[in-house]
C-alpha cells in the first residue's frame, strides 16, 4: 500500500483531479435535483459549460489593470500545483521533495487571495463586497485546517500527505482515535466553507447579496472565467481528496501495475463520491447562514479542531 | 439499641410526613408536627447518652460519632423549637391569606421530609449517600421556598435550586475521585464508606484527593452558603417562609458545612492538615469580606439575617482553616450557636413581619410599644448575632480568634475583626430603630404564644451557652474535635 | 476484548461526548441543544455497555439500561414537551455572545487536559482519557446554565454536567456501586420535575421565563 510515488504518477494524479473535478460539481449538481425532486442537468455539464466559455471572448472592465489578465491563469496555476500534493492513487511520500500538507493549504490560500485581489482591482462593488466577505470567512477556515492536520500530523510525524496517509495504513477504522473524531468533525463542519456551498455560500445564485464566492467571479469573462471555474472545480476535489488522504487513506495501490492504480483510482473515486453526496446532502438540508451567524458555524469547527489538537499534545 | 436508633431517627420524621397527609385539620397537623419533633428529640437525646458512654456506634451505612452528634442535637433542638413556633405562626398566616388552608398538609409533609433527609445527611456513612440525601434536602427545601406561590418566591426556588444543583454535582465529581483514589488502595470494597476511608487515608494519592477536595470545597460549599457561591442564599432565606427560613439557615447549611469537615478530615490524612486548611482560609475570609457591605447596605430584614449567615458560616470555615483544637472547637460551637440565635432571629423577625405586614425595616418601628417580649427577644438576637458578650456567639468567635492569633493568621484577623466591628454597629443601628421610636403602622393585637414558648426556648439555650457550656456539652464538643484534628 | 481495546473505545466515546457538548455550547436553538444533551446520555449508556461486557460486572448493564431509558429517551423527551405545549420561544438567549462562549468552552478543555496531566501516572493507570472529559464536560455544563437566560437551557446544561460526571464515574472507577448509580439518576429525575413544575408554574402564572425573574437584587 506504499511506497514512493514517481514523477510520472505524480503528475499522472494532477490531471486526473484537474479532469474529473468538474465531474465532482456535476455529481453535486445532480443528486440536489434528484433530492429536490427534479431532474437536473446531466452530470457532465460542467464540462460543456468550460468549453462553451473557451470559445468566447473577454470582456475588461476599463477601471481593471494588466495584471487582471493574468489572475485567472494564476490561480488555476496554484490550485493546480495544490493538487499535485494528494495523493490520489496511491499512499506513500512522492519520490522527490515536493511539498507537504502545509504548502497545499498554502497555495489554496493563495488563490482565494489572488481571486479577491482580482476581483477588488476591477473596481466593480459586488467584487468588492464578495472579496470583503470571503476575507472574513478565510481567516476563520484556514487556521482550522491547519490544526486538523497539525492534529494528524503529530500521530505521524510528518506533515507530508503521502507519507500521512501511508502511515495510517488499510485498518484506518480502529486506528481513530478520539482526536481524530474530532478533527473529522471539524473537516465536515469546513467542507462547506472550503468547497463555498451552503450553509456558508450558495453557488447556484447570483444574486449579489448572497454570494460570495461567485460575487468575485463577476468581472471574469470567456476564458478567464472559464479558468476561475475550473479552479474552483479544482480546489473542490483537491479539499475532498485531502479529507480522504488524512482520515480514510484505504485502497490506495500498491504496485505500479496498471490493476493496482485502476484499483487505486476506484477506491479514491468511491471516497470522493461518498463526500460529495455529504455535501449534497447538506446543501439540501439546510439554509444557507446569514453573514454574522457563519462565524458561529465555523466555531464549532475551531472548537473541534483544537479539542483535536488538544487531545493528541495533552 | 443504639444500633436500632440509627435507622429508627430517619424513620421519624418519615412517618410524621406520611401521616400528615392523612388529615386536613390545622390543629392535628400541628400536634403531629409538635409530637413528631418531640419524639425525634427524645430519641436523639437517648442515642446521645448512648454514645457518649460507648463511643461511635454504626450499622450498614449509617453512623454516629461525636462530631456527627453535634450536629444532630443543633437538627433536633431546632425542629422542635420550629414545630412550637409554627403552631401560632401558621393561625396568623393562614388567617392573612399567605399560606392556603388546603394545601397546610402538603406544607408540613415537605417539612419533615425536609427534615428526614438532613437526618441521613448528618448520619451518613456512606459518601454517595451523604450525596443522595443532600440532593434530597435540595429538592425539598425549594419546593419549601417557593411555597408561598408568588413570583418572588419562585424565582428564589429556581435560582436556589439551579446554583446548589450545580453546586452539589460539583460536590459529587468530588466525591466520585476521592472514591477512585480510596477504590485505587483498598480494593474497591467499601470505598465509599467515610470510615473505611479513613483508616487508608495516609495511603491515598494525594494529587487525586487534592483535586477531590477543592471540588468538594466547591461544590458542598455552594450548598453552605461560602462566598463566592453564595448568591442563593439570600434570595432563597428570605423568601421562604420564616419556619423554614429558620430551618435553612440555623441547620441546613450546617450540615453542607459537616459534609465538607468528613472531607477535610480525608484530605488532612492524606495531604497533611496545611493544604485543606488554607483552602478552608481564602473562603473563610472572602465569605466574611464579601458578606459585610451587603449586610450594611439591606432593607429586607430577612434578606439581613440571610447574609449574617455567610457571614457566619464564613467565620465557622476560618476557625476550622485555623485549625488545631482550639479553632475546631470554636468553630463547632460556633456551629452550634449560630444555628440557635439565627432560628431565634428569624423567629422574632418573623413575628415582627406579621405584625407589621412588611419586610421593610424603615417600616418596622417602636416594637417595643405594642409586642414587649417579642422586641425583647428581637433585641437579644441581635446583640447576639453581633457578638456581644455574654451571649453565646461572643465565645465561639472569641475561640476562634485566639486560634487564628495562636497561628499567627495576623492579616486574616486583622479582616476578620475589622467585619466584626463593622457589623456590630450596622446591626445594632438596625435592631434599635426597629425597637425603639413611635410605633408605626403596627398591629395592636396581642402576642401569640407558641412564637414567644418557641423563642424563650431558643433564648435559654442561647444564653446558657453564653455564660457557661455544660460538662456533657463541653464533653462532647471535645470528643469531636479529637474526630477532625485527629 | 483487551484492556487496550477498552481504553480506546471509552477515548473514541470520550471524544463524541466532547463533540456533543461543543453542539450544546453552539446551538441556537433550544430543541437542538436538547438533542445532543440526548445524544451524549445514549453515548454513555453505550460506554456503560462496554465497560459492562469489558469486566462482567452486571451493576454496569443495569446503570447503562436506566441511562438509556432516563435519561437519553424520558427526560428530552419531557424538556421536547414543554418547548412543544407551552410555546417558550425556541432561541437560546445567550447572556454573551455564542462565540465568546465557545472560546470559553475551549479554554475549559484546555484547563481540563492540563489539570489532569498534572495528576501523573496515576491518572494514566486509572483513568486514561477520561477523566479530562469528564471534567471538561462537567465543567462546560456549567457554562451553559450560567451564560443562557431560558429556564431550558439552563436545565440542558444541567443535564450534560451531570452526564459529565456520571461518564467519570464509570469510566474512572469502573462504576460505583449500583444503590449509588440509581440514587444519583432518582435524584436528577426528581431534580428536573420539580424544575420542570416549576417553569410551567411560572409560565402559566406569569407568563415570564422563570429564569428571566431579576427583581430580588443587592
Amino acid at each position: 500500500m506504499t511506497g514512493d510515488r514517481p514523477l510520472g504518477l505524480v503528475l499522472l494524479e494532477m490531471i486526473l483531479l484537474v479532469l474529473l473535478g468538474p465531474l465532482v460539481t456535476g455529481a453535486i449538481q445532480k443528486l440536489k435535483a434528484r433530492l429536490q425532486c427534479r431532474q437536473g442537468a446531466d452530470v457532465l455539464q460542467p464540462y460543456r459549460d468550460l468549453a462553451k466559455l473557451l470559445r468566447k471572448g473577454t470582456v475588461q472592465a476599463d477601471t481593471a489593470s494588466g495584471f487582471f489578465r493574468s489572475i485567472p491563469v494564476l490561480v488555476l496555476a496554484a490550485t493546480v500545483a495544490a493538487g499535485a500534493l494528494v495523493p490520489v492513487l496511491r499512499a506513500g511520500p512522492s519520490a522527490f521533495p515536493l511539498g507537504d500538507a502545509l504548502m497545499l493549504l498554502g497555495l489554496l490560500a493563495l488563490a482565494r487571495f489572488l481571486t479577491a485581489v482580482g476581483a477588488l482591482d476591477a473596481g466593480g462593488a459586488f467584487g468588492g463586497m464578495g472579496a470583503s466577505r470571503e476575507m472574513t470567512i478565510a481567516p476563520l477556515v484556514e487556521p482550522v485546517l491547519m490544526m486538523v492536520v497539525f492534529s494528524t500530523a503529530l500521530a505521524a510525524g510528518t506533515t507530508e500527505l503521502g507519507a500521512l496517509a501511508a502511515h495510517r495504513g488499510t485498518s484506518w477504522i480502529f486506528a481513530w482515535s478520539a482526536a481524530d473524531f474530532l478533527g473529522f468533525a471539524a473537516m465536515l463542519v469546513l467542507l462547506p466553507a472550503e468547497t463555498g456551498r451552503i450553509p456558508v455560500d450558495n453557488p447556484d445564485t447570483h444574486l449579489e447579496l448572497t454570494m460570495l464566492h461567485e460575487g468575485m467571479l463577476l468581472e471574469h469573462s470567456g476564458p478567464g472565467l472559464g479558468c476561475m471555474l475550473l479552479a474552483s472545480h479544482t480546489r473542490q476535489i483537491v479539499t475532498l481528496g485531502l479529507v480522504a488522504a488524512l482520515f480514510f487513506p484505504v485502497g490506495p495501490a500498491d504496485g505500479i501495475g496498471a490493476a493496482d492504480l485502476l484499483l487505486g483510482a476506484g477506491a479514491f473515486a468511491a471516497k470522493i463520491l461518498v463526500l460529495a453526496t455529504y455535501l449534497a446532502l447538506v446543501e439540501s438540508s439546510y439554509a444557507k447562514l446569514r453573514l454574522f451567524r457563519v462565524p458561529q458555524y465555523l466555531g464549532i469547527g475551531f472548537v473541534c479542531a483544537l479539542t483535536a489538537l488538544a487531545l493528541r499534545i495533552l | 439499641m443504639a444500633e436500632t436508633l440509627l435507622w429508627v431517627l430517619p424513620l421519624v420524621p418519615t412517618v410524621t410526613a406520611l401521616a400528615m397527609l392523612t388529615t386536613r385539620k390545622r390543629r392535628i397537623l400541628s400536634g403531629l408536627d409538635v409530637g413528631g419533633s418531640t419524639v425525634l428529640a427524645a430519641l436523639t437525646f437517648v442515642l446521645a447518652r448512648e454514645v457518649s458512654a460507648g463511643g461511635p456506634r454504626s450499622l450498614g451505612v449509617f453512623r454516629v460519632d461525636e462530631l456527627g452528634l453535634v450536629f444532630l442535637l443543633l437538627l433536633v433542638v431546632l425542629t422542635l423549637a420550629v414545630s412550637i413556633y409554627t403552631v401560632g405562626w401558621l393561625k396568623q398566616a393562614v388567617a392573612v391569606g399567605n399560606m392556603k388552608a388546603e394545601s397546610l398538609r402538603s406544607y408540613f409533609a415537605l417539612v419533615h421530609a425536609f427534615v428526614a433527609t438532613m437526618v441521613v445527611t448528618i448520619l451518613a456513612d456512606n459518601l454517595g449517600v451523604l450525596w443522595i440525601a443532600m440532593e434530597g434536602t435540595t429538592i425539598t427545601s425549594a419546593v419549601l421556598i417557593g411555597y408561598h406561590g408568588h413570583r418572588h418566591g419562585l424565582e428564589a426556588a429556581w435560582k436556589y435550586i439551579i446554583v446548589t444543583t450545580i453546586g452539589i454535582s460539583f460536590g459529587l465529581f468530588g466525591t466520585v475521585l476521592i472514591y477512585a483514589a480510596a477504590a485505587d488502595v483498598m480494593g474497591g470494597a467499601g470505598a465509599m464508606s467515610w470510615s473505611a476511608i479513613m483508616q487508608v487515608a495516609p495511603a491515598l494519592d494525594p494529587g487525586i484527593v487534592r483535586i477531590g477536595f477543592i471540588f468538594v470545597m466547591v461544590g458542598y460549599g455552594t450548598k453552605a452558603g461560602l462566598a463566592p457561591m453564595h448568591l442563593w442564599l439570600p434570595d432563597a432565606h428570605s423568601q421562604a417562609p420564616t419556619p423554614v427560613s429558620a430551618l435553612l439557615s440555623g441547620v441546613l447549611i450546617k450540615c453542607a458545612l459537616l459534609a465538607i469537615i468528613r472531607f477535610q478530615t480525608i484530605a488532612a490524612a492524606a495531604c497533611g492538615a496545611a493544604f485543606p486548611q488554607q483552602v478552608l482560609l481564602v473562603f473563610g475570609l472572602i465569605s466574611v469580606v464579601v458578606a459585610t457591605p451587603f449586610i450594611l447596605a439591606q432593607r429586607d430584614i430577612k434578606r439581613l439575617l440571610g447574609y449574617h449567615s455567610v457571614e457566619h458560616v464564613g467565620i465557622v470555615v476560618l476557625g476550622l482553616g485555623f485549625g488545631g483544637a482550639i479553632g475546631t472547637y470554636g468553630a463547632l460551637l460556633h456551629v452550634v450557636n449560630h444555628g440557635v440565635t439565627k432560628a431565634l432571629a428569624f423567629f422574632a423577625a418573623g413575628t415582627a413581619i406579621a405584625r407589621y405586614g412588611s419586610r421593610d425595616m424603615r417600616a418596622i418601628r417602636g416594637l417595643f410599644a405594642v409586642a414587649p417580649i417579642g422586641a425583647t427577644f428581637l433585641m437579644l438576637a441581635a446583640l447576639s448575632l453581633a457578638g456581644v458578650p455574654p451571649f453565646s456567639i461572643f465565645v465561639s468567635e472569641l475561640m476562634v480568634l485566639r486560634a487564628g492569633i495562636g497561628h499567627g493568621h495576623w492579616v486574616a484577623i486583622a479582616i476578620f475583626l475589622a467585619m466584626v466591628v463593622i457589623i456590630f454597629a450596622g446591626l445594632l443601628h438596625h435592631a434599635g430603630a426597629m425597637v425603639f421610636g413611635e410605633p408605626r403602622g403596627a398591629g395592636r393585637k396581642a402576642e401569640a404564644w407558641s412564637p414567644l414558648l418557641a423563642m424563650l426556648l431558643l433564648a435559654a439555650i442561647m444564653v446558657l451557652l453564653g455564660l457557661t457550656i455544660p460538662v456533657s456539652f463541653d464533653t462532647l464538643l471535645r470528643r469531636a474535635t479529637e474526630v477532625v484534628v485527629g | 476484548m483487551s484492556a487496550e481495546t477498552i481504553q480506546t473505545i471509552i477515548d473514541d466515546l470520550g471524544a463524541l461526548l466532547l463533540f456533543t457538548m461543543i453542539l450544546i455550547v453552539a446551538a441556537s436553538q433550544i430543541s437542538r441543544a436538547i438533542y445532543a444533551v440526548a445524544a451524549q446520555s445514549l453515548f454513555i449508556a453505550i460506554a456503560g455497555a462496554v465497560l459492562a461486557t469489558a469486566t462482567g460486572n452486571v451493576d454496569l448493564w443495569v446503570i447503562a439500561g436506566v441511562t438509556l431509558a432516563v435519561k437519553a429517551t424520558l427526560l428530552p423527551w419531557v424538556l421536547h414537551w414543554v418547548v412543544r405545549r407551552m410555546n417558550v420561544r425556541r432561541e437560546v438567549e445567550p447572556v454573551i455572545p455564542i462565540a465568546a462562549t465557545l472560546v470559553l468552552a475551549v479554554a475549559v478543555v484546555v484547563m481540563s487536559f492540563h489539570l489532569s496531566a498534572s495528576l501523573g501516572s496515576v491518572r494514566q493507570a486509572i483513568t486514561g482519557n477520561a477523566l479530562p472529559v469528564g471534567i471538561a464536560l462537567t465543567l462546560t455544563g456549567v457554562l451553559v446554565m450560567a451564560t443562557r437566560k431560558t429556564a431550558l437551557s439552563q436545565m440542558v446544561g444541567l443535564f450534560a454536567s451531570e452526564n459529565g460526571i456520571f461518564f467519570t464515574a464509570m469510566a474512572v472507577t469502573q462504576g460505583m456501586p449500583l444503590i449509588i448509580e440509581i440514587g444519583v439518576i432518582l435524584d436528577v429525575i426528581l431534580a428536573a420535575l420539580v424544575m420542570t413544575i416549576m417553569v410551567l408554574r411560572v409560565r402559566s402564572t406569569v407568563d415570564a421565563d422563570i429564569a428571566e425573574l431579576d427583581r430580588l437584587r443587592g
